[in-house]
Order: structure tokens, then C-alpha cells, then sequence
């Protein structure tokens, strides 16, 4: 059971970014496209998990002293891995993260599950958790990337969906577009959070 | 002290799996990231700068040696001929250099007389809505029929003229042509 | 001189590190809410990104480059910075205690700040000499005080203002760089 409710959490009580407020800055680079958003989710996700997992396995030998340090080696190495993966077999992808692909690495999500769940919980238990976090915050890019790239392209997935008398709104994928969609995003997840009954 | 070797041992081992496991990744994938390059950066260009072949230039490209440059260190070239019926009449290779921000990839097609049938820029960082426009036909189609002696700026005696408001851009890309085309006798020795 | 001159009115205007290329945003919203912890900030990272920005490029190229290891750049940047960070704390505590004090609480978190990791990167991106990632670092850095600073003068003004409930504190926040944002689109073109 609690696996389980170790892999739900993260899509609504600690949905990140918008519950969680952490790894801003991928969220607001690469949502200028719903593609890029679950490009980058999925990135996150697969750091995302294996770290948590060698964390996990790993929890009872590293002194507590140098666990921040082995935690950012094991880290920087799956994002290494990520980033020759993407470059192999989705290399568009790649392109179009550029350099938030390597940023993943200071990403401080998945730092803190290092620190905060998987250096203090079983192997399975952080797998569910890395998997759980890491798929609501690649759902959270998309919806982001969605919203953007509607009203600032008239696509969605690079297919138009608006009528043809649109005019995007092309502030919507640049930076000032990227920060007040977030800050409204943030501010109707308050007004959903405030309606629901309390956990 | 334990507690000090404790540590200085884990950290060793952490960091030298590491090390190995993704040096194994790396070379596992040097042969599909080649791949994935060629096909998504240079394969566009190449069909943009060649015509009228009936061959894949990418399966029939050749790595070739072009002695070495000023340091010693060996030049090597990977060349896409186009060829019709079996015979290579046209070919098409890459050259950089610096742009306004960061390096300009060019890819020429070249004809046995050393004349661009055209260029196509494969990657850059240039200013949008400034030297970015270096990628627009207006100015990249303007290459086609040149040779070494014309691809100079219309100001300087030759046939090229900048993107507007974009001089360093423009002398990237006929740095990079140039360059390119300084290298054509010895490629025209290899494969024409 | 007019060129690094360029550099850095491009890298804290036209280009700015958190309003234009996104990077840092944590520690943007994070420490913003007062002026002074805003400064104190915006002066830590400064003095971290210059130095980081300096070794990183040494690393790449002095390390990196010849050894055929560029896919490890990633984790040795990191590595670089982190143990940069450690260092820098250690020294100012015990040489600057009064710099140790203004700046000492900020130090740990510029470890996770996606713009010092993210400067290093761009430096090598954009092939700079080694006297431009000084300027670069610099001046990016310094983007990133101004935007701190003109965010936090704003947020100080939130406890008087009213704002509708469910928007209090990250939403607005978030709303006002927006703002900010717009502000800055302002000086594209500028600098070409």
C-alpha cells in the first residue's frame, strides 16, 4: 500500500514544480513546446529514478560526511549517461533542450529526493517515489508546454488546433510568457488545493 | 581515521565506477551519436548543396587524409560525393569558422572546377533577427557559381552581399567557404 | 575593448542570465523577499561565478580537450564548483571572517544554482577566449544582482499591497518577473 502512495504523491501532494517549488528553471526554459516539455520530463525521470534507486542502495555505506558529494557523483553521472543517450537516439531532442540537458545535474528535485527520501527509505519504496516525482513533474511540463505553445504558436505537438484567424500571442514562449503562465498556473492550484479538503 | 579512510575509499570507488561505466556508455554510442549527426545536422544541407545524383552521398561517404597542419596533428575530412551512374560529378563537405557569437558550420558542394554549386549553414548562434538571417536562401543562394577569387563581400571586389547589419556574420560564412574551398585541390586529387 | 564592452552590456541587458536564458531562478525567488539577503546574495554569486568560470575553463581545456574526455564535462564542472564553493567558504572564514559573515549563509546554496554551472557551459559553447569567460562570467553575474535586486525592492512592497489570497507569495512573485521580463525584452537589439 505505501508503495503505492509513495509513487501517487507525486502527482498531487507533491506534484512538482507547482506543489513542490523547486527546478524552476527547466521548467521555464524548455516548456516552449508540449514536445520539449516531455522530452525534458522524461530526461528528469530517468535521473530521476536511478539515482534515487543507487542512492537507496547505497544509504548504509556512505558516511554521512561525504553522502552530498557521492550524491551529486551519482547524480552528474546519469545525467552524463542521459545526455549520450539523447544524443544517440533523439537527437532533436537534444538540440532543443541544449543546455538544460547538462543542468539537469543541479536540478534540485532530484537532489533533494537524494537527500530527503532515498538516503532514508528502502530500494522499492524510492524506485516508486523517483518514478512518481518524476512523472508529475514531465506531466506538469507538458500541461505547461501545452498551454505556451497554443497560445503563443496555435499548435499543440506541433499541430495547429486554433482558428485560422489567430494571432499568436508570441510573448507566450519567450521568458516574460514563461514566468506569469507559471505564477497563474501556481495561483489556480492554490484556488483547486483550497476547495479540496485538506491531507 | 577510520572514518577519513571510510570515506576517501568510498568516494574512490564511487567515482571510479563512474568513470568506468560511463566510458563504456560513451563508446557504445559514438557509432549511433555519428549517426544521429549526420542524418539530422548534415544530411538537410547535403540534399540542399547537391542535385541531380542518383546515389546516397551519406552511405557513400569517404574519410579522407589530408596530411597534417601546422602543429602535426593529422587533417582528416569526411567528403559526400554525389555521383551519377557510378561517377562522382559533385561533392559536398563541411567547414567552420568563428562567427560573431561562437563557430558557423557550413556545408559547400563543390564541382571538379572548384566552382560552389551552393552552401547551406548546418549550425551557428548568430543574433536572431540579425546575423541569424545568414541561413535565409536570399543569402546562402547567392554562393552558388562562385570560386575562391569571388566569395569576398561585394565591398572588397567580390560578388557577396552581408545580411544587412550583419558584416561579422557574413565574413563567418565566407571564412568557413574559404576554407573550405582551400581545401578542394586535395580533396579533387582523392575522389574526382 | 568596444567588443567586451558589447559582451557585457549583451550579458547583463540584452541577455540577462535569469530574465532572458532562465537560469537561476531558484535562488532568485528563493532569497528575493529582502533587500539585503538580496545583495548579500547577488555578491556571493558574483565572486563564485567569476572564479567558477575561470577554472571551469581551464579544466575544459587544459584537462578536458587533450585527454578526449569532453563527455565528462558535466560531472567534472560540478565536481569543480562544489569543491570551489567548499574552498571558498573554508578560506573566507578563516582570512575575511567580516566577508565570511556577510556572504557565509549564501555559499552552500550557490552549489545548486543552475546559473553557475550554466555560465561554465556557456563559455565553452560559445568557444570564448579566455579573457572573454572572465568578462562573460562577470558580467553575467552581475545580471544577475540587478534582476535580484530590482526583484527584491519590488517584493518588499508586497506586505502592503493587496493581493488576492490564493496569489500571496510564489505567484506573484512569479508574475512580477514576468513583468520584469517584458520590461527587459525591451533591449533586444540593442547590442547586435
Amino acid at each position: 500500500m505505501s508503495v503505492v502512495k509513495e509513487f501517487t504523491k507525486g502527482f498531487w501532494q507533491e506534484l512538482p514544480p507547482f506543489r513542490l517549488v523547486l527546478g524552476l528553471c527547466p521548467t521555464l526554459a524548455v516548456t516552449t513546446a508540449a514536445e520539449n516539455g516531455v522530452g525534458m520530463g522524461l530526461a528528469t525521470t530517468f535521473v530521476l529514478v536511478f539515482s534515487n534507486v543507487l542512492v537507496s542502495i547505497l544509504r548504509k555505506l556512505i558516511p554521512s560526511k561525504v553522502r552530498i558529494a557521492s550524491y551529486i557523483v551519482v547524480i552528474a553521472s546519469f545525467v552524463v549517461m542521459a545526455e549520450l543517450l539523447l544524443q544517440a537516439y533523439w537527437y532533436p531532442m537534444y538540440k532543443a533542450l541544449g543546455i538544460f540537458v547538462p543542468l539537469i545535474v543541479v536540478n534540485c528535485i532530484i537532489l533533494g529526493r537524494a537527500e530527503a527520501f532515498a538516503s532514508k527509505n528502502p530500494i522499492i519504496h524510492s524506485f516508486a517515489d523517483g518514478l512518481g516525482i518524476g512523472l508529475g513533474f514531465t506531466l506538469s511540463l507538458t500541461v505547461l508546454g501545452s498551454i505556451r505553445e497554443i497560445l503563443g504558436n496555435g499548435t499543440i505537438f506541433g499541430t495547429s488546433v486554433m482558428w485560422s484567424t489567430f494571432e499568436p500571442l508570441k510573448f507566450m514562449v519567450k521568458a516574460p510568457g514563461a514566468f506569469v503562465c507559471l505564477g497563474f498556473l501556481l495561483g489556480l492550484m492554490n484556488i483547486i488545493s483550497r476547495r479540496r479538503p485538506a491531507h | 581515521m577510520r572514518d577519513l579512510i571510510k570515506m576517501v575509499v568510498v568516494l574512490l570507488v564511487i567515482c571510479t565506477t563512474s568513470g568506468v561505466v560511463l566510458s563504456y556508455v560513451n563508446e557504445a554510442t559514438i557509432a549511433p551519436r555519428e549517426y544521429q549527426y549526420i542524418k539530422f545536422v548534415q544530411e538537410p544541407s547535403i540534399k540542399a548543396v547537391l542535385s541531380g545524383y542518383n546515389n546516397d552521398p551519406v552511405k557513400d561517404r569517404m574519410q579522407l587524409n589530408l596530411g597534417e597542419d601546422q602543429e602535426g596533428n593529422p587533417v582528416e575530412k569526411v567528403v559526400f560525393p554525389a555521383k551519377k551512374d557510378g561517377k562522382t560529378f559533385e561533392v559536398a563537405y563541411s567547414a567552420a569558422a568563428k562567427g560573431y557569437h561562437g563557430p558557423i558550420e557550413v556545408m559547400v558542394g563543390v564541382d571538379p572546377e572548384g566552382t560552389l554549386t551552393g552552401i547551406s549553414i548546418m549550425t551557428h548562434s548568430e543574433t536572431p533577427g540579425l546575423g541569424a538571417r545568414i541561413v535565409e536562401p536570399k543569402f546562402t543562394d547567392q554562393f552558388a557559381g562562385l570560386d575562391l577569387e569571388t566569395t569576398k563581400l561585394s565591398a572588397d571586389g567580390g560578388k557577396v552581399d552581408a545580411v544587412s547589419g550583419a558584416t561579422f556574420s557574413t565574413l563567418g560564412v565566407i571564412t568557413a567557404v574559404d576554407a573550405a574551398l582551400e581545401q578542394f585541390p586535395q580533396i579533387k586529387k582523392e575522389i574526382f | 575593448m568596444s567588443d567586451y564592452l558589447l559582451l557585457i552590456v549583451a550579458a547583463i541587458l540584452v541577455n540577462n542570465i535569469i530574465l532572458a536564458r532562465y537560469l537561476g531562478n531558484c535562488p532568485f525567488l528563493g532569497v528575493s523577499q529582502k533587500m539585503d539577503t538580496a545583495v548579500g546574495m547577488g555578491m556571493a554569486v558574483v565572486f563564485v561565478v567569476t572564479i567558477a568560470g575561470m577554472i571551469t575553463w581551464v579544466v575544459q581545456y587544459a584537462i578536458l580537450n587533450p585527454l578526449g574526455l569532453e563527455y565528462l564535462r558535466t560531472i567534472a564542472f560540478i565536481l569543480v564548483i562544489a569543491s570551489l564553493v567548499q574552498l571558498v567558504e573554508m578560506f573566507l572564514q578563516k582570512s575575511i571572517p567580516a566577508l565570511y559573515k556577510a556572504l557565509g549563509i549564501f555559499l552552500p546554496l550557490i552549489t545548486t544554482n543552475c546559473a553557475v554551472l550554466g555560465i561554465a557551459i556557456i563559455n565553452i559553447q560559445e568557444e570564448f577566449n579566455f579573457m572573454q569567460t572572465v568578462v562573460f562570467s562577470f558580467a553575467s553575474a552581475v545580471g544577475f544582482s540587478l534582476a535580484m535586486v530590482l526583484l527584491a525592492s519590488l517584493r518588499e512592497r508586497f506586505p502592503t499591497a493587496r493581493i488576492p489570497l490564493p496569489f500571496a507569495g510564489m505567484p506573484i512573485a512569479m508574475i512580477t518577473v514576468g513583468l520584469l521580463a517584458l520590461s527587459f525584452l525591451g533591449f533586444t537589439g540593442l547590442v547586435k
